[in-house]
């Protein structure tokens, strides 16, 4: 590199490659781009009816009829649709769809922010089911693009999510399962509403995390469901999952703190560590053993929804329900199978 | 230099990487969440080959061509892109730490994309276009932070960018506080670098136009990085025009690292490590280093997206986190014995 000119010829002959080997790259890509294209087209082969309906985030989904393979890609879908009896039909399901137990047994497709697309698609569904609430938009639009039909539930508050599981009856074709599913639960909930007329709400904190102290905001179907259980949350605020001094807790002082665990014996057992705990073993409800546990359905927005409110209603205002001893009558109806 | 620089040394060394990089994505294709033979691998791309595509099972077709091809693409576009922008700032700024994550190029992309997602939820293209605007605007700000007296100061450079990189991850956490838990946990995971969602086709070809762009840009000043190596002084008195050449490097570096980070979120150590395992290899001169760095890095995040598929398939990892997990030992492993 000591003589200039040697250098510049080095130079332009390196500059020669560097142009063939731009070349080179810009044809493999392309070609791998025609590859693509040429495949893109006739997705399905012949498919029946098509059924084109508006989903619950606004978009238009054109739905292969009839609705044989279904991948839910939420917990909440999942246990919707076991409730509505169309267990046999769910092909796939994501690693957290935990209830009901058959659920478990149903192929896997990832995770709920990330499942795996090529699991979908390999299961080659009629239909996959998601909700607003929890998978990404990314993956919608990916699935979308593949030309996979994917309908978007949205459920905000209790009444929301009660429409929201007669629509994707519909939607899946079983309509007149939706209708006597949602029938019964709106039945349950308005001998609920009957029952609490009158009474107090009860000021409650709801904990969803407790090392940092995380809530729910006012906008949450959560923050619904414990109105219509007698509650009334002391965080007012937009977020939904707001971080919560404890400082504010003790401030207000809530009546209750209520938990929601699959597991609420244990987790009973383990919240009395909370009398010594900082800051905790100032709240009064602490002190006087006012702490819930709920089972966690009342987390998701499915039929079991339903059970988890009167559980907390029942323990909030065991008054209003003196007549009405706990019976096989909170079990889930609709059928479960 | 191990020995002088020829071309058929350069054209062989990028001939058997690219054998290296064709082996991966053969690799890559064949390996997945849904098992796919080798034979039927064989037979569906000898159809695409002969344009008889009708004949695939429509299934496999979508998995292969339509998932895992783009997907492959995709990870070879922004790994040769990091690495490619890795090369160019370790030149300009002769620190062998330099990368566009410690310049805050990652953070500034990764913040446009969470305003995005505030400001326009639900409108797919705005936010890698926003990560990208984020990029560019960082690497401005960190190029006039890092000026000293009209001259482009590494020392200063360095510090700036590892200063905004720490601003700007203190407003992404500021904002993440307010994202609603959906939205939350799709940005952690986008923040841990993910490739697993499709690119749409319009983006693809901004991306390999950029790409192209970018590397040519880069490769153009190969020989004065060389002497720049050696010395600022020394290059400007052999007729470098050493603040031309120092522009021309900043700007395209950080477009191929804007580009990387828009579509892919932040993933590490790509452009940290791949350059310095080919100069390992192939020695330090950038007419070399420049080529086989692009291959370099794409084999790398080919073959870390492939794990990502496989490890705990059917759920995906990020590959920003595989690449850290392996990149790091990695590295360490290389310091060391450069200085032993």
């Amino acid at each position: 590199m000591n003589d200039p000119n040697k250098y510049y010829r080095q130079k332009l002959r390196v500059n020669v490659a560097r142009a063939a080997a731009l070349c080179a790259a810009l044809v493999l890509f392309a070609a791998g781009n025609a590859a693509a294209q040429t495949t893109g087209e006739k997705e399905k082969p012949a498919p029946g009816a098509m059924v084109i309906v508006k989903d619950e985030a606004g978009r238009s989904v054109s739905i292969p009829q009839p609705v044989r393979r279904i991948v839910s890609l939420a917990p909440s879908i999942t246990e919707t649709l076991f409730a509505l009896g169309a267990a046999d039909r769910v092909v796939g399901v994501t690693d957290y769809c935990d209830y009901p137990l058959e659920a478990q047994k149903k192929e896997k497709v990832g995770g709920l922010v990330n499942p795996s697309l090529e699991a979908i698609v390999a299961l080659r569904p009629d239909l996959v089911l998601v909700t607003t609430s929890i998978n990404r938009i990314q993956t919608l639009d990916a699935l979308d693009r593949l030309n996979v039909a994917t309908y978007a539930a949205d459920a905000r508050g209790v009444e929301g999510v009660l429409r929201s599981i007669g629509r994707l009856a519909e939607v899946i074709g079983s309509a007149s399962d939706g209708k006597a599913l949602v029938a019964a639960l709106q039945a349950r909930l308005d001998e609920l509403r009957r029952r609490l007329t009158g009474v107090t709400p009860s000021r409650v904190l709801f904990v969803v995390w407790q090392e940092p102290l995380i809530s729910v905001g006012r906008d949450t179907f959560l923050a619904d469901a414990l109105r219509l259980a007698g509650a009334e949350s002391i965080i007012h605020v937009k977020q939904d999952w707001p971080h919560i001094s404890l400082e504010e807790v003790v401030r207000q002082q809530p009546e209750y703190l209520v938990f929601a665990s699959a597991h609420a014996e244990e987790e009973l057992a383990a919240l009395v560590a909370l009398k010594n705990a900082p800051g905790w073993r100032d709240l009064k409800a602490v002190q006087e053993n006012r702490i819930v546990v709920v089972s966690d359905a009342i987390n998701r927005p499915a039929p079991r929804l339903v059970d988890a409110i009167e559980e907390l209603a029942r323990q909030l205002h065991p008054a209003a329900f003196a007549d009405a001893p706990r019976t096989g009558a909170a079990a889930p109806k609709g059928g479960a199978r | 230099m191990k020995q002088p620089l020829t071309l058929r040394r350069l054209l062989w060394t990028c001939a058997a990487l690219l054998v290296v990089l064709f082996g991966a994505v053969l690799v890559a294709l064949k390996v997945g969440a849904v098992p796919i033979s080798m034979t039927d691998l064989a037979v569906d791309l000898g159809r695409v080959i002969f344009g008889r595509t009708a004949q695939m099972q429509s299934d496999y077709r979508l998995i292969i061509f339509d998932l895992r091809l783009p997907r492959i693409e995709l990870a070879i576009l922004v790994g040769a892109a990091l690495s490619v922008s890795g090369a160019g700032f370790q030149a300009l700024l002769r620190n062998p730490l330099a990368d566009p994550y410690v310049l805050g190029v990652s953070s500034g992309a990764a913040l446009g994309a969470i305003i995005a997602l505030i400001a326009y939820p639900g409108i797919p293209l705005v936010t890698p276009l926003s990560a990208f605007l984020g990029a560019t605007a960082t690497i401005a700000a960190v190029y006039f932070l890092g000026r000293r007296k009209g001259q482009l100061d590494s020392t200063t450079l360095l510090l700036a960018g590892i200063i905004a990189a720490s601003f700007l991850s203190a407003l992404i956490i500021f904002l993440m506080t307010t994202l609603s838990g959906r939205d939350m946990r799709g940005m952690a995971f986008w923040l841990m670098g993910d490739l697993s969602t499709p690119l749409q086709e319009s983006l693809r070809w901004v991306f390999r136009v950029g790409l192209v762009a970018g590397v040519g840009a880069i490769y153009t000043t190969a020989a004065d990085l060389n002497l720049i190596a050696t010395g600022e002084r020394e290059a400007m008195h052999l007729g470098v025009e050493v603040t031309r050449v120092k522009l021309v490097v900043y700007v395209s570096a950080s477009l191929l690292t804007g580009l990387a980070v828009s579509v892919s979120g932040a993933i590490g150590y790509v452009g940290l490590l791949v350059p310095h395992m080919m100069r390992f290899l192939f020695g330090s001169d950038y007419r070399i280093l420049i080529p086989t760095s692009a291959i370099g890095g794409a084999i790398a995040v080919v073959i870390a997206d492939t794990l990502a598929r496989r490890v705990m398939a059917p759920t995906e990892l990020p590959v920003g986190a595989i690449l850290a997990i392996f990149g790091a030992p990695l590295f360490l492993y290389l310091l060391r014995r450069r200085f032993a």
